[in-house]
């Protein structure tokens, strides 16, 4: 009995010890990949290929899930406010929901899929097989070459996108307001324009950027520090988007509380 | 054999030692790589001859011993400095290790196109100069590693790393994998290189037909140490028991008569 327990105890305490130290692990890396995402030169054809890749190819799945959200938004806070204004709360739910948290957090999530799970499999094959290694032979910096253009295009890149899927998003609820609901065009528009906040655009695009950061950075650690193998590719992958949704979910959470909490 | 001449140590490797866990790979390593010298590393697979080269290049850190390249010391060096004379070595690994999202020609002039700024047109002549010489088509220049074959691709890793004319040439296992005429022209290529710019070169074979027609002194890794070292003509008189097995599938009698 005192043996099992032991063996328990010395089980779990490995465990956390392990957990901790890969916590440290990651926050040397992420400190690391700060520092050669700002520090110049910038391989900018890198960049650009990045942000090409991330931003533009991201467009129709945000877009798609932004629309059917805003859709979906629309139809059911009709069913349930049925009284004479319901054309200003009908907007006005859309939009605080969209650009509070379904546009950022949906975007997140799609681009989490999308884009780290790429990343992730990209970086920890490239270490798998050894070409993170050469890169380091022949004069370039695997951290400045390879992975500070992935953090600066997840960082120009994700705020847009949320931006554009917001934008997507309110349409997607006015199709529904106008089209299926029968509400007054006018109306509907005057009422989203009334109830557009500043701090919610803002507090969006913060979310946006902290998506953007644990994304790259996420992907980018797992991939990084592959094991050999194509089960280390397999890991890196499921690891980075397990990972960063949850963390997005988590952030989410605390940047809503920070600002309207 | 006596040397006329004091010629330079380019590497040092002493007292080298390197385990995984428990798992003891490398055991007191010594061996100098002369100025002008092709050294031969051969030995069992699984004995240790990449984790020596990885060590070397600073990929793999000793638990033990020194490295001194051009009397600089690399354990410990600030990434910096180890740059800086990583950049005079070619390096090809035991996989390629192509970078599979560039063509071809941007793999070849990797480095050097990383030193000095280059268009496409003055950088695919640059990759074709030297890949003329390995007996590849110009085609290949524009297709990605993924789509040539295993021996081409070889190949195309060579290049990368004779790119620029580096003075130290590094080499896991250049010609396995390549038909008997390609690999002979590979040694030929490999020979050329050194001479051309008074360098050194280390190369890990398994193909003894290949140690015979460029090395000047060979190193047997066996049991985590080096059990045997000399010339290719020693190596064809050794009583070693390992040697012989080495050799046994060749008839010496073809190369030193
Ligand atoms: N990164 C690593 N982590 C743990 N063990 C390793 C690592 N790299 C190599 N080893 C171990 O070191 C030993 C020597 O491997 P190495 O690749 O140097 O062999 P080799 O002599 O090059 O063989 P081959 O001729 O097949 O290429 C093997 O037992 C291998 O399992
Ligand atoms: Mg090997």
């Amino acid at each position: 009995m005192r043996d099992l327990f032991l063996d328990i105890l010395g089980t779990t305490g490995k465990k956390f010890i392990n957990f901790v130290a890969n916590i440290g692990h990651f926050f040397i890396f992420f400190g690391n990949a700060i520092y050669w995402a700002l520090k110049p030169p910038w391989y900018l054809k890198r960049i650009f290929q990045q942000i090409i890749d991330i931003g533009y190819f991201s467009l129709p799945v945000v877009g798609l899930t932004t629309f059917f959200s805003g859709m979906v938004l629309a139809l059911q806070t009709y069913n349930g406010f049925t009284d004479f204004n319901s054309e200003s709360t009908v907007a006005r739910i859309v939009l605080t929901s969209i650009t509070r948290e379904l546009g950022p957090v949906l975007t997140g999530l799609m681009v989490a899929g999308r884009i780290g799970a790429k990343m992730a499999a990209e970086i920890a094959t490239m270490r798998v097989t050894e070409q993170i290694d050469a890169l380091g032979t022949l004069g370039t910096r695997p951290m400045q070459y390879l992975i500070a253009p992935k953090i600066i295009a997840s960082l120009v890149c994700i705020p847009i996108l949320v931006l554009i899927g917001n934008t997507i998003g309110i349409l997607g609820g006015y199709v529904i307001a106008i089209y299926k609901l029968n509400f007054n065009p006018n109306l509907y528009l005057y009422a989203t324009m009334e109830y557009l906040q500043l701090i919610d655009i803002i507090q969006g695009t913060v979310k946006a950027s902290v998506f953007g950061l644990i994304i790259s950075m996420v992907s980018c650690y797992f991939g990084y520090n592959a094991s050999k193998g194509a089960e280390g590719v397999g890991f890196a992958t499921t690891s980075s988007v397990v990972i960063s949704s949850v963390m997005i979910l988590t952030s989410t959470y605390i940047i809503t509380a920070l600002f309207f909490g | 054999m006596k040397k006329r001449k004091k010629k330079k140590i380019i590497i040092k490797v002493s007292d080298l030692s390197k385990s995984f866990n428990n798992n003891i790979v490398l055991k007191n390593i010594n061996f100098q790589l002369l100025e002008g010298e092709t050294l031969a590393i051969i030995g069992a697979s699984g004995s240790g001859k990449s984790v020596l080269l990885k060590n070397i290049i600073g990929i793999l850190k000793p638990d033990k011993g020194s490295i001194e390249i051009n009397d600089t010391e690399m354990v410990n060096l600030p990434t910096k400095l180890k740059e800086k004379i990583l950049l005079d070595l070619g390096i090809t690994f035991q996989h390629g290790a192509l970078f599979d999202s560039l063509k071809n020609w941007e793999n070849i002039i990797f480095k050097t196109a990383n030193k000095e700024k280059m268009n496409n047109k003055k950088g695919k002549q640059l990759a074709f100069s030297i890949i003329n010489q390995l007996g590849l088509q110009t085609e290949i220049l524009d297709l990605y590693p993924s789509e040539i074959s295993g021996g081409m691709q070889k190949r195309v890793a060579i290049a990368r790393a004779i790119c620029g004319n580096p003075k130290i040439l590094l080499f896991d296992e250049p010609t396995s994998g390549l038909d008997p005429v390609t690999g002979s022209l590979i040694d030929q290529l490999i020979k050329t290189a050194v001479r051309t710019v008074g360098g050194s070169a280390i190369t890990i074979t398994h193909d003894m037909a290949s140690v015979c027609r460029i090395a000047d002194k060979v190193i047997l890794i066996d049991n985590q140490t080096i059990s045997w070292s000399g010339t290719p003509k020693q190596m064809f008189n050794s009583a070693n028991t390992k040697i012989q097995e080495f050799i046994e599938p060749i008839n010496s009698k073809i190369f030193f008569k």
